[in-house]
């Protein structure tokens, strides 16, 4: 009977620490999940990668600061609706991604390789996407910024070549989270030194493309810019104390000085609202023109092409 | 003891609900709207969280500003948070003159999405409010169309 009584508490305290174990790996398993969500908050910030400098503006102000001021959809979006074959030769090579040795290299190579891969989705070249994700994930790593890059869905789609407007929604958003990221963790001047990159490799693509097929669309599109450099030189005026920044300030000044002759008018238009098949549809009917000569615009694409191959030259 | 181990359930019984009732994120509100965008390409979003408008007082709202490009159709798409009763305005200005809205007040109508053609490369502005100052949470999606 003494034997049955010990062997029925025995069970009862197996039984007892089997419920605690389950119930200790459920809360540890729940944690897990909470901590995967938000690890991004809780992400520690070097000082080394803080600007430390007198800001022109607030970080606050920089927040409020124009978006989308580079994108490199729109201007590999571009190229390809002309009808223009890919070509390898204009992208920047990734050969050398380990000489981008400080902040500063690697967030304006960070815009750069950014720009080639929008060119490389766009034309779904999926075999030289890898080498370019690979790069980017380790100059967003060096800036401390690669826990929101997905590497290796990125690099799982463009392996098994599928889903290649997923390939194109992650990077894009993985760009963004970045950028926000840095803008909200007063590392605003990383974020600019990535626009910077995007647009002066972007601006390249584009050149080089109107170098070898001409066309009106790419001399306009290059003519535009003086109102997107203008936003840029905003951005990075911000930071020109610092060495580097007054390095590129004063490059991109130079190309800014040949802008002066482009000339942009305007003839304004009634905005209108239209519903076609159920989708609302606004008209803008403004009309800009952009007044931009071929020696001009030549002259813009070399300086540009310059001023890139120096910045990607390490 | 056997009181014990029944706090100890309930405790972790808590917040395992506590994680499957957890509200929409950001993340989840820019994937749909990524899927009502349809064959745009993303660009940007914009999340908004607003706080409801006190009494006597005007809607809250927030600003972005972007640069759009000449000859280029974009799309706007909105998707509210199920958590909140709020449903999102998304006014687009160039530098003082509204453009376009997704919720036309004549109507009553109010479009999941709605496309600009632009004409003029430049800076313009989006404005988001939410219906009624009530509060809410929303994602607000810049895609690209096509070139024009």
């Amino acid at each position: 009977m003494l034997n049955l009584h010990n062997l029925v508490n025995q069970l009862n305290n197996m039984f007892r620490r089997l419920i605690y174990i389950l119930v200790l790996i459920l809360v540890f398993a729940s944690c897990k999940n909470e901590k995967k969500e938000d690890f991004s908050k809780e992400f520690s910030i070097p000082d080394s990668v803080l600007y430390d400098g007198d800001l022109a503006i607030s970080e606050a102000a920089i927040n409020d600061i124009v978006q989308n001021i580079s994108s490199p959809v729109e201007m590999a979006a571009l190229i390809k609706s002309l009808g223009v074959p890919f070509s390898k030769d204009y992208l920047a090579t990734t050969d050398y991604v380990d000489n981008y040795n400080t902040s500063y290299k690697k967030a304006i190579g960070l815009g750069v390789f950014g720009a080639d891969l929008g060119y490389l989705n766009m034309y779904n070249k999926t075999g030289s996407v890898i080498d370019y994700i690979s790069a980017i994930k380790t100059l967003a790593d060096g800036i401390h910024v690669g826990q929101f890059f997905d590497f290796t869905t990125l690099k799982r789609l463009a392996t098994n070549n599928q889903n290649l407007d997923s390939l194109m929604y992650i990077s894009v958003q993985n760009f963004n989270q970045m950028d926000r990221y840095l803008r909200e963790n007063k590392r605003s001047s990383l974020s600019s030194l990535i626009v910077a990159g995007v647009w002066i490799e972007g601006m390249y693509l584009v050149g080089e493309v109107a170098r070898r097929s001409p066309s009106a669309e790419l001399t306009e599109k290059i003519g535009e810019q003086k109102i997107i450099l203008s936003n840029l030189m905003l951005l990075l005026k911000n930071y020109q104390k610092d060495p580097s920044f007054k390095e590129l300030i004063e490059d991109f000044e130079e190309i800014q000085s040949l802008y002066k002759n482009v000339i942009i008018t305007y003839e304004k238009g009634e905005p209108e609202a239209v519903e076609e098949d159920g989708m609302l549809i606004i008209k803008q009917n403004d009309k800009q023109f952009i007044e931009i000569s071929d020696e001009l615009m030549f002259k813009i694409i070399n300086k540009t092409a310059a001023i890139r191959n120096k910045i990607i030259q390490l | 003891m056997r009181n014990s181990y029944l706090i100890f359930a309930l405790f972790a019984i808590f917040i395992m609900n506590n994680n499957a009732a957890k509200a929409q994120s950001g993340q989840e509100l820019v994937d749909l709207c990524n899927i009502i965008a349809d064959d745009a390409t993303y660009l940007k979003d914009f999340q908004v969280k607003l706080d409801a408008a006190k009494p006597g007082e005007e809607k809250p709202n927030m600003k972005f500003s972007v640069v759009l490009s000449k000859s280029t159709q974009y799309r706007f798409s909105i998707c509210n948070s199920k958590d909140y009763t709020g449903k999102a305005i998304v006014s687009l200005y160039d530098n003082n003159r509204l453009l376009g809205t997704n919720y036309l007040v004549a109507t009553g109508k109010n479009y999941p999405f709605f496309d600009f053609k632009c004409q003029s490369t430049g800076v313009y502005h989006i404005f988001i409010d939410f219906k009624e100052g009530e509060q809410g949470l929303a994602v607000v999606l810049l895609s690209f169309v096509q070139k024009l």
